[in-house]
């Protein structure tokens, strides 16, 4: 039945992630740094980790991390000032390179894209020649190391990025991804977080042979939207496309105290100030939401997110705050003391609707 | 400075002008009342520099004078006080303190500097055109919920005014619907037309639902006021050229819908719940006498189905439409029957009024559909 087979256009997707970007930047500008464990972000007390270089990730440093632990893991660890202009910069001249090949360009971060390559400016047939090429422009251009993954999807893209990385390419063909994605752990599954991968171990599934083995309908029962998302993963049916201008989801605003707190004046003295932020930030965007969330970070860690929708937009600060309050206290006051408050309003109106189908008048 | 006033008289006249606040100003003055006290008489402004709403009370009082009262705590004390006569007492020096006397007792608050209060802008070298208060309400009730919010396109945002010698056309649209509501009973001398923003003519709706004097209508080319009974508003108007709204318009519609309104207001009504909650797309399927509504959600394996008998001429076909819009489009018409006339399923239907519409009235509804994907 070789003849009857249908022939399907795959699409050609790379994925391009800067090797430890912000401190390799650093290393590349000051190099006495080079070759040393260094940290950017984070030195005071209780900061978090930006970015670790690669000497550092040998002794367990990684981004996210609190500086109390990286220290600990790593004595000799240095830590650095982020220039956050600096790596601004250097993403620019990367994005340039992109644009040389396509205008199909998602920007994830300033140190990561997915490129859809299929058609190209420069008539390239095979993305891993592209990819070869990139990664050699941008070594030439700014003296650092990309990491590139190729294949037909955003998702098997992006897990071949990882699969090589520092300085790799790697690539998963369209014959081989249901093989690979067999043997690949689910928390390597895009989407897939610390919570869900334990509500799916619990489920019995470790690998993605046993996401494989369960139906459309299961996985959608079992895990809701996201369900029908894992779904497509794993039939390699991922068909998101790179869409050049990312839609902003959410606006948000966090921060860290520098004592934990655990009074109701402190937690409203604080939750206003969180508050403000978040008011100035969504003035600046110019968006209005339906969701509040509010983060809380206790003192060991563990985050916990409460939220509300409601059935209208808003930008109202008198409402948001109360909201803001209700979360706080409902169900109940936080029970532990408290390291970190966040607020973010997501659900946000659109202004260019792009409205599934429906027309507009022509003026 | 003294004065005597009813406390109800007063709140209702402030309630009419206290829409124009805001919640946060940037400047604090506009926060207040300006009460300028002539012999027997007050004039309140509030503005908040793009509106400025001024009405006029009858009181006892001897002397002149201005001053800035802040308006939520005034609003607030007189909500609560049941109807008697207050003395404001106001003294003349650098704190502007107010002193309010009522049969329970004196409030005390202090207020600012009239002169502190933004000028009125005055509409120079004005046309003027005066209508029946009715024709306004009606106009600004018809129309005002098919203008746009969209920031980036502000002439969309108001309601077109378009005076001619021949009648009155008044046009808002977001570029989905469009709505244009004509009146012949009343004609300008002098051909002109410019766009209000929806603040100044909700407040004048709300005002205007419950009187139906004259009302005299001064406009240039950057200003329109509105005066009737004791209350004047002024406003700045939208500034940039109105759509060409005829243009889209279409002329050929040959397949025309007759039904009872409310039958199918309320189909869609219920219908519409078991939509898709992002498009809210109905269908409606026209064959022989036949209209059948219906309406799914993919996502929940939500679906709805209703017939309706209808008169229809034309071919068969099906059309989406956003229910939110048809809805309210329904709901702002008043006849028992109603047209609606289409061409295809890409192209806008026309919602008209078919029964016992005033002939000095016209009024016409565009929707554009939402593209059906089988």
């Amino acid at each position: 039945m070789e003849g009857n087979r249908e022939i399907k256009e795959f699409r050609k997707i790379i994925h391009i992630d800067m090797d430890a970007f912000f401190a390799s930047v650093e290393q590349l500008d000051n190099p006495e740094l080079k070759g040393k464990a260094i940290a950017v972000g984070g030195s005071k007390e209780r900061g978090v980790v930006a970015a670790a270089s690669y000497e550092a990730r040998k002794y367990g440093v990684h981004s996210a991390m609190p500086s109390k632990i990286a220290k600990a893991k790593c004595p000799h660890l240095i830590f650095v000032k982020g220039r956050h202009d600096r790596y601004k910069e250097v993403s620019n001249q990367i994005m340039e390179i992109f644009k040389a090949y396509t205008d199909l360009i998602e920007p994830l971060s300033l140190d990561e894209a997915y490129l859809d390559v299929t058609y190209n400016k420069k008539n390239i047939r095979s993305a891993i020649k592209i990819a070869q090429l990139i990664r050699k422009d941008i070594l030439e251009k700014t003296r650092l190391t990309a990491s590139a993954g190729v294949s037909f999807n955003k998702f098997l893209a992006k897990t071949a990025s990882d699969l090589d990385k520092p300085d790799g390419l790697s690539v998963i063909l369209p014959d081989e991804a249901i093989d690979f994605m067999k043997e690949l752990k689910i928390e390597k599954f895009h989407g897939v977080g610390k919570a869900t991968a334990k509500r799916m171990h619990e489920n019995g599934i470790f690998k993605g042979e046993d996401l494989m083995k369960l139906s459309r309908k299961e996985l959608i029962q079992k895990f809701g939207k996201a369900g029908k998302h894992y779904h497509n993963i794993i039939t390699a049916n991922d068909q998101r496309a790179v869409v050049n201008n990312r839609i902003r989801k959410s606006i948000g605003a966090e921060r860290t105290f520098s004592e934990d707190i655990h009074q109701a004046e402190e937690y409203f003295e604080k939750l206003r100030l969180v508050h403000q932020k978040l008011m100035q930030r969504i003035e600046r965007v110019g968006r209005k939401g339906r969701t509040l969330t509010l983060k809380i970070k206790y003192h060991d860690f563990e985050v916990r997110s409460r939220s509300r929708t409601l059935d209208f937009y808003t930008k109202d600060e008198q409402l948001i705050w109360e909201l803001a309050v209700d979360l706080l206290q409902n169900p109940a006051w936080p029970e532990k003391s408290v390291r970190l408050l966040g607020l973010s309003l997501s659900q946000l109106d659109i202004k260019e609707k792009p409205k599934n189908g429906q027309l507009t008048l022509d003026f | 400075m003294r004065f005597i006033v009813s406390s109800s008289s007063l709140l209702k006249q402030l309630q009419n002008i206290s829409g124009v606040l805001n919640t946060n100003n940037s400047l604090p003055i506009l926060d207040h009342f300006l009460f300028e006290i002539s012999e027997n008489k007050i004039l309140v402004t509030a503005s908040d520099l793009e509106t400025t709403i001024s009405t006029s009370i009858e009181v006892e009082a001897k002397e002149e004078g201005t001053i800035a009262i802040p308006a939520r705590l005034l609003l607030d004390t007189l909500k609560s006080l049941p109807d008697q006569p207050l003395t404001f007492t106001i003294e003349e020096d650098e704190n502007f303190g107010i002193e309010i006397s009522s049969d329970y007792g004196k409030y005390r608050l202090s207020g600012q500097s009239g002169d502190e209060f933004p000028k009125t802008p005055e509409v120079e070298a004005p046309s003027t055109l005066e209508v029946p208060g009715e024709l306004l309400f009606n106009a600004i009730e018809k129309t005002i919920f098919a203008s746009g919010n969209d920031e980036l396109r502000p002439v969309m945002s108001g309601v077109f005014f378009q005076l001619t010698d021949e009648g009155l056309i008044f046009v808002a649209t977001d570029a989905h619907k469009l709505v244009k509501y004509e009146r012949s009973d009343v004609s300008a001398k002098k051909s002109a037309d410019f766009i209000m923003p929806k603040k100044p003519l909700n407040l004048l709706k709300n005002i205007l639902s419950s009187m139906d004097d004259q009302v005299n209508i001064e406009y240039n080319d950057t200003n329109a006021a509105f005066k009737f009974d004791n209350i004047s508003l002024v406003c700045r108007l939208i500034d940039g050229k109105y759509p060409n709204y005829e243009a889209v318009i279409p002329k050929e519609n040959p397949n025309v819908l007759s039904i009872s309104r409310t039958a199918l207001l309320g189909s869609i009504k219920r219908v519409s719940i078991f939509s898709s909650k992002t498009t809210h797309q109905v269908r409606l399927k026209m064959s022989g006498s036949e209209l059948q509504i219906s309406a799914e959600d993919a996502d929940f394996n939500n679906e709805a189905n209703e017939r309706l008998t209808c008169q229809y001429e034309g071919e068969d076909m099906s059309i989406g439409f956003n229910s939110r819009f048809l809805i309210e489009m329904l709901s702002n018409l008043d006849t028992e029957e109603v047209n609606i006339a289409m061409s295809a399923p890409n192209r806008a239907g026309i919602l008209t009024p078919a029964t016992g519409n005033d002939e000095n009235e016209k009024v016409l509804m565009l929707v554009m559909p939402v593209m059906l994907n089988n």
